[in-house]
């Protein structure tokens, strides 16, 4: 019998580009290469890694949400107007920040699952309007002050100095944040639901086939509140850990970057047709997307050439992919159009 | 003799008014291979729904291990021990092989969570219990379609299944793997299960059959221990006919082939067709699901180019075919699926009739003349007996005859030279069905050329002048005109139902490579 | 009277806009008064409605196919961003103001065409779904134009060029009377002639159009290149109106398209709807924005409304839609 691939195909290319990319990144500016650019990497994809968990979970249960930036925003932001506000002691606690603020994303998840499991409309459509309706709800009802560095609640500045180890280089000492027990714990937990329980057997089947998961008793809409909630929890999270990697709250923060979001995970071999996808590609595609991001300066381009090349991957990517698949049906006699 | 396990008594459906099964009186039993025969249409899967929970019953008994039920619910059905294995298979294609066997014990199991161990064990379980090695870490996506119905079987037996139905599960199987598949039933017969097989090939239910049961019309004309029949009485049950119709006779004078097939092959869907069609020609091809029929039909429309003979149309050879060049030489093609590829369900009768023919009511600058295209409309479905309250009518609101008599016309209007028909009769009513054949005989009275795709013999018998029998992608044998007439219908139903029915077919030679 | 009636019962969809038409109408005149239908303020919708109403306009085209396209604004910034590097002489420096001009405009259509026809491409021959295709080009686009200006405003366009975004004639934006012709064209086009024709038919059952002899590949290619052309206008239209050109103008289009379309009665599904309801929905839209405009509203606010009135837009599409599911099934019984 063959062996369960621990890394498939589209891995193995991913982890090709990087290394080629960053043989070259190396070749052209040697500075490049040293631990604090891998820290770095490290802590400016947190909030990303934790997103693409959550979609990755929502695309491979064949849905999709563009929303979850303004529930982060909406989470971050109310967390810490709450923080500031509030006279309780007890409250200015990393674990409260965290709880108030996953407990947002869930309440707008489930309101996204009901939205998109009722109306039967495309969950982009929908969710671009949850998307506007969650942002005008903060910045109409809540607020829309900027928190600068001196008003961001201690605890949050506390979390992002805080480091987990060091290393001794030659350059000096420079430490792992603390950013990125968040960031393994979502990983652990997005693996664990996924691989390991009813929950994540479900949520493949329901993107594999809508039809044949009814058939074996799965409850597309318990599924989809699951999917959609779990999403917002993770959005939760990442809004905690972005208010404190920023180190100030603006209030048109995040919303905009669920593309590059979406794209780190469809380049790290999620399919939007539903059914498939791997967190190890997903994390892949953010650490591209990130590489890219952080160390463009180095080949000599601007960071606005980002989306240049993430635009251009996700082209190649999406295309390969459905003419692999058009070629398929069209031997089967499958007519899509 | 097993004991009973299933016992219908006096069971009913109907569906808007057509009786789907009519006083079905049915006992399965444990250690038995049950084989249904019937030709499409005629109840057994309407049956095996009921049984199964899917639909209701309107009237009679399903009495289950001595319990007598009037309904079923799908849950009650599972816990009994019913199991049943669709022609989709509906596996989960991105998923392994062993996530797929054991995924229904998982849901319906009270843990919440799965270990990688138990999916295996399970897996590894029912391999055992059917005797095959199979890679547990492929996707079922990367698997062959022997495998995937072997994942499907241990699926069912991952549910503790007593009673097994199995839809036409050696279709899209070759010799090999369909040998393979029988001896894993028998085996599982031996193991004290019930199986229930479907299957339109006769020789694979001699080969496994203890009882078998004749479905038509609804009802069971027969059952019958395996050794009360052969091949030829259980043509006859099928089909039952005894009264015999009036058939179609070619008057049309005009004798030029309209189009020549050479020794046409696709890779994977057949090889070595030759015929011709003549003006006003009918000529049934027919075979199996996976014979190659459709396949055939879709590369004379362009849909499946083929990579080997020849295709000569009014004596010009064509290349490049495409569904735009072929309606332009006058070929038309009324597709298999009526409701996913022929309709267009909320548009009007009317848009739907003018769909193909755009070019017949443009003007200047592509301006649509709406008087025109109504009295296409009207005129059509005038024609063709359409029953409808208007043209504007939606189509979704006729019923499926006129369905599909609105997808004949909208090919129709455009006058086609040779109609390509791919099952024009599936799941319509009788009534409608007579009012098809004599549409289809009178314009090919008329100079039309008809290629009429079918799996329903009576139907090739009665409509064709000319009959073309495939199997597994093979032509294995052309009955013309003289031969026809001279069977009578009931004799040529048998032979054809035993042609198409054989295991490993030869080749038909053609001499010198002309075509007849 | 009954020529009303009887008007109103054929299409329903369509009496029903212009019912929400003047309710909206008339209530903003008594809630806002006087200032609400100014001619200043008439002649100020008529310069904003061309910018994202051709945008809608795209979109209606991909809803009726049974798709969608994301990359319609993106594709508008990228084409406007092309134009303004001809227009100020950034590239090909030396023209004269009118050759500059010419030259701008062409550059920018040909890109937006070239853009459009790509999503064709991707959607028609490689079969990449088109909300796929075009989130990815979509991402492509927006890198483009970033890459290109790196963020930066390009301006300094020549007089003639940002003069005629408040060019009149006979009273009335040379904009809107380009913008009335082009939906009046699409909009016969998809009443009447064959193309529309098939358009519909595509997007009710696109396998059934295929089997009808109809050329899928050439019908979406066709209809996505003609959606780049109406980004590229709306572009050049933003571009002339906000003198400068940068990434990210007009992002807010994207979600008034939509709306647009739901409102005025285009199923994202496919072959149902028309341009009629589409002008209406426009119209309302612009006139809601105005008085957004008048009441001072923040982006923020007008988020809120805007998505507020996405979700409840289509949750009573579905309401109806369901009542009309009983409806038919009541006289199928019959």
């Amino acid at each position: 019998m063959r062996k369960r691939k621990v890394i498939n195909r589209t891995e193995w290319f991913l982890i090709g580009i990087i290394f080629l990319y960053c043989a070259m990144v190396t070749l052209v500016n040697p500075a490049f290469l040293s631990f604090e650019t891998l820290f770095d990497i490290l802590r400016s994809s947190a909030v990303t890694t934790i997103m693409a968990a959550g979609i990755m979970v929502v695309i491979i249960s064949g849905g999709i949400d563009v929303s979850f930036t303004a529930v982060a925003l909406f989470g971050a932001y109310v967390t810490t107007k709450i923080l500031t506000e509030t006279s309780a002691a007890w409250m200015e606690h990393l674990g409260i920040a965290f709880l108030l603020s996953i407990f947002m994303g869930i309440i707008w998840g489930l309101l996204n699952a009901v939205i998109v499991h009722k109306l039967k409309l495309p969950a982009f459509i929908i969710t671009l309007g949850t998307q506007n309706l969650i942002f005008g709800v903060m910045t109409t009802f809540i607020g829309s002050k900027t928190y600068g560095a001196a008003a961001i609640p201690k605890v949050f500045s506390r979390f992002a100095s805080a480091q987990l180890f060091r290393i001794h280089t030659a350059s000096g000492t420079i430490g792992v944040s603390s950013f990125v027990i968040p960031v393994a714990i979502v990983l652990a937990l997005t693996w664990f639901i996924m691989y390991k329980t009813k929950m994540g057997r479900s949520i493949f089947a329901l993107g594999n086939s809508e039809s044949a998961a009814m058939r074996i008793g799965i409850n597309p809409f318990r599924v989809r509140l699951f999917v959609y909630a779990y999403m917002g929890a993770l959005a939760g999270v990442a809004g905690v850990v972005y208010v404190s990697q920023v180190r100030s709250m603006y209030p048109n923060a995040l919303v905009g970057d669920e593309l590059s979001v979406i794209a780190a995970a469809v380049i790290g071999g999620t399919k939007l047709s539903g059914g498939q996808g791997k967190l190890l590609g997903a994390f892949l595609g953010v650490l591209i997307v990130h590489l890219l991001n952080n160390t463009l300066i180095f080949l000599g381009l601007s960071s606005s050439w980002n989306d240049f090349f993430i635009g251009a991957l996700m082209i190649v990517s999406v295309s390969v992919t459905a003419y692999q698949e058009r070629l398929k049906n069209r031997k089967h006699f499958i007519f899509t159009e | 003799m097993g004991q009973e396990l299933l016992t219908v008594k006096n069971l009913n459906k109907s569906f808007g008014g057509i009786h789907a099964l009519k006083d079905i009186n049915l006992t399965i039993r444990s250690n038995e291979i049950h084989c249904f025969a019937g030709i499409n249409g005629s109840g057994k899967s309407t049956f095996i729904k009921c049984v199964s929970g899917i639909y209701e019953p309107d009237q009679g008994e399903i009495i289950l291990n001595g319990r007598s039920y009037s309904r079923l619910s799908p849950q009650e059905a599972i816990e009994k021990g019913i199991q049943v294995i669709y022609q989709d298979l509906s596996l989960f294609s991105h998923l392994t092989i062993a996530e797929n066997i054991a995924i229904n014990k998982i849901m319906n199991s009270k843990k919440r969570l799965v270990s990688q161990k138990e999916i295996y064990s399970v897996a590894q379980t029912q391999l055992e219990k059917i005797g095959v090695e199979m890679d547990l870490n492929a996707t079922v996506q990367e698997s062959t379609m022997a495998n995937c119905q072997l994942t499907a079987i241990c699926r069912a037996l991952a549910m503790d299944a007593k009673l097994i139905f199995m839809d036409e599960p050696t279709t899209a199987l070759t010799g090999k793997e369909v040998k393979r598949l029988l001896t894993i039933v028998m085996d599982l017969k031996k193991k004290g299960y019930a199986i229930v097989f479907i299957s339109h090939k006769l020789d694979e239910i001699f080969d496994i059959a203890d009882k078998i049961s004749i479905f038509r019309d609804g009802e069971i004309v027969g059952d019958f221990e395996r050794s009360e029949l052969d091949k030829k009485k259980l043509s006859h049950y099928m089909t039952g006919r005894e009264v015999e119709y009036p058939r179609y006779v070619r008057t049309f004078q005009d004798n030029t082939p309209l189009l020549q097939v050479d020794r046409l092959g696709q890779k994977e869907n057949y090889q070595d067709i030759s015929f011709s069609v003549r003006p006003g020609d009918i000529l049934g091809l027919t075979g199996l699901l996976g014979s190659g029929r459709t396949e055939l039909g879709l590369t004379l429309f362009g849909l499946n180019p083929h990579n080997e003979g020849s295709i000569f149309f009014e004596g010009r050879e064509l290349r490049r075919l495409t569904p735009g060049l072929m309606k332009s030489l006058g070929i038309g093609l009324l597709p298999e699926d009526r409701a996913a590829q022929g309709l267009f369900a909320n548009r009007s009768v009317k848009q739907n009739l003018s769909s193909v023919v755009l070019e017949r009511f443009s003007r200047t600058a592509g301006l649509l003349d709406q008087k025109e295209e109504e009295r296409i409309a009207i005129e059509i479905s005038t024609d063709m007996n359409v029953k409808t309250s208007s043209v504007d009518a939606p189509v979704s609101t006729l019923s499926g005859g006129n369905q599909q008599k609105v997808v004949i016309g909208k090919w129709i209007a455009s006058k086609p030279k040779l109609f390509i028909m791919d099952a024009p009769t599936v799941g319509i009513d009788v009534g409608s069905k007579a009012e098809i054949y004599d549409k289809i005989q009178f314009y090919a009275s008329q100079g039309m050329a008809i290629l009429l795709i079918s799996d329903e013999i009576e139907e090739i018998v009665l409509n064709c002048n000319r009959i073309l029998v495939m199997a597994q992608g093979r032509q294995i044998a052309m009955i013309e005109e003289e031969e026809r007439l001279q069977a009578s219908q009931s004799e040529l139903e048998e032979k054809i139902m035993q042609l198409i029915s054989e295991e490993n077919p030869l080749p038909v030679q053609t001499q010198g490579g002309a075509v007849v | 009277m009954d020529r009303i009636k009887k008007w109103a019962a054929k299409d329903s969809t369509l009496s029903a806009l212009f019912v929400i038409f003047f309710v909206t109408a008339v209530s903003l005149r008594l809630v806002v008064g006087k200032t609400m239908y100014t001619p200043e303020r008439l002649m100020l919708m008529g310069f904003q409605i061309p910018e994202f109403g051709l945008i809608a306009l795209g979109m209606t085209f991909s809803f009726l196919l049974g798709g969608i396209d994301l990359s319609l604004v993106a594709n508008a910034n990228l084409s406007g961003i092309i134009g303004a590097y001809i227009l100020t002489g950034i590239w090909m420096p030396g023209l004269s103001p009118e050759m500059s001009i010419v030259c701008g405009i062409v550059s920018a259509l040909a890109a937006a065409v070239i853009c459009g026809s790509l999503n064709g491409i991707l959607i028609a021959k490689f079969s990449v779904p088109p909300m796929i295709a075009t989130l990815s080009t979509m991402t492509f686009y927006n890198g483009v134009a970033m890459a290109l200006t790196g963020g930066e405003s390009i301006i300094g366009f020549p007089k003639a060029f940002t003069r005629f975004s408040t060019a009149t004639l006979l009273g009335i934006p040379v904009l809107f009377v380009l913008f009335a012709i082009i939906t009046a064209a699409l909009g016969f086009l998809l009443s009447a002639t064959g193309v529309g024709r098939k358009v519909y038919l595509y997007g009710e059952n696109p396998v059934a159009s295929r089997f009808s002899a109809i050329h899928n590949e050439r019908l979406i290619i066709g209809i996505f290149t003609q959606n780049g052309f109406l980004a590229g206008l709306s572009g050049l239209a933003i571009v002339s109106r906000v003198t400068t050109a940068k990434v990210g103008y007009g992002d807010a289009y994207l979600v008034q398209a939509m709306l647009v379309a739901i409102i005025g009665g285009v199923s994202p599904s496919g072959g149902k709807g028309k341009i009629s309801g589409v002008i209406i929905a426009i119209i309302i839209i612009q006139v809601l924005s105005s008085a957004f405009t008048i009441w001072q509203l923040s982006p923020y606010n007008r988020k809120l409304i805007w998505g507020f009135v996405l979700i409840f837009v289509i949750f009573m599409n579905h309401i109806i839609g369901l009542y009309g599911q009983r409806k038919e099934k009541t006289l199928k019984e019959k």
